[in-house]
């Protein structure tokens, strides 16, 4: 089953971020096929330089750990991106910039749909 | 058939909405903050089963006896989501 | 068959961003097989009020939408007691807005596959 979700708020701000992180560990783990759009402030979830305090979880890293050993799919709105100075440069490796047209395909190509509201 | 997601508590202006429109065959998700709906008399008039996230319930202060709700793990979580086409969240 | 999505915006069109982003998803979904509609409720309503004019304060018109609601037809609507509770009076025609009463709405959302609140 392909699975999207879609996350709005800012990482280490808010909830969603995890919250989206373990849905699609589990669902990985169950053999679907997951992918996670990061729209507005949410695109800082895929900002390599974001540098938490040791005893803090690293989203970003989490992230990638995902995309490289379960093959999640991220992606991330580009205007967002660019809205917020956040460079292809600086993103985690695997991570790919996209739009709503992306977003538009998630939508009519999964099977199941999920968001967080900001 | 719809997962209805709910992450805000009850004093928040959409969760109220989304919980009223539920209907029999849908199930609800307490996640994050919408926890604090399991102490709500209002939860009593829900037309579906409610379920809330185990992991987030704990975190904030309740104990598993103190509140009748069934409290889920993500993996269950899951299987309601390959359940229910739809989605409110 | 195309999938029917709800786009919900609840918070105020002035000082944040959700009643823009709304409609750019809802315009950029036109390239997929997806059908977008967009809600205004609670403090979101005040959009649809002629003279809300972000701009004034530097910020994103919410009127430029209003073009693309046209060339599209994208279906918008607003809940009519939320109207009465912000004082909207003057309601701006640019939208094509359906009023529908509060007890409508979960009409309304089963009519869609995802009902997604931003």
């Amino acid at each position: 089953m392909k699975i999207a979700i879609q996350v709005m708020t800012p990482p280490y701000s808010y909830q969603d971020m995890d919250s989206a992180i373990k849905i699609a560990e589990a669902a990985l783990n169950k053999g679907h096929e997951v992918a996670i759009f990061l729209f507005a402030d949410a695109v800082n979830a895929a900002n390599s330089r974001v540098k938490p305090i040791r005893i803090d979880r690293n989203i970003p890293k989490k992230l990638e750990e995902l995309i490289k050993e379960k093959g999640l799919r991220v992606d991330i709105c580009g205007l967002c991106m660019e809205y917020r100075g956040l460079t292809e440069e600086a993103i985690i490796e695997g991570a790919r910039p996209s739009g709503l047209p992306e977003l538009a395909k998630l939508i009519a190509e999964s099977d199941r749909f999920l968001s967080f509201p900001a | 058939m719809a997962l209805i997601l709910i992450k805000y508590g009850p004093d928040h202006p959409a969760e109220g909405v989304k919980l009223s429109s539920a209907r029999e065959g849908d199930c609800a998700v307490l996640v994050q903050n919408g926890v604090y709906w399991a102490a709500c008399d209002a939860l009593k008039d829900a037309k579906c089963p409610v379920y809330a996230i185990k992991d987030d319930f704990l975190a904030r202060g309740y104990e598993e006896e103190q509140l009748d709700i069934e409290l889920i793990d993500y993996d269950a979580l899951v299987e309601l989501i390959e359940r229910n086409e739809g989605f409110l969240g | 068959m195309s999938k029917k999505v709800l786009f919900v915006v609840y918070q105020s069109p002035v000082g944040s961003i959700w009643v823009n982003e709304a409609f750019r998803t809802a315009f950029g979904m036109y390239g997929e097989d997806v059908e977008p509609s967009i809600l205004l409720m609670s403090e979101g309503v005040v959009a649809l009020a002629r003279e809300c004019k972000p701009e004034k304060l530097g910020l994103l018109s919410v009127k430029m939408v209003q073009r693309y609601v046209k060339r599209y037809g994208t279906p918008v609507y607003a809940v009519g007691e939320d109207l009465d509770t912000y004082g909207v009076r003057d309601v701006d025609e640019g939208f094509s807005a359906q009023i529908i009463r509060k007890d409508e709405l979960p009409e309304l959302f089963r009519q869609h596959d995802y009902v997604i609140f931003m």
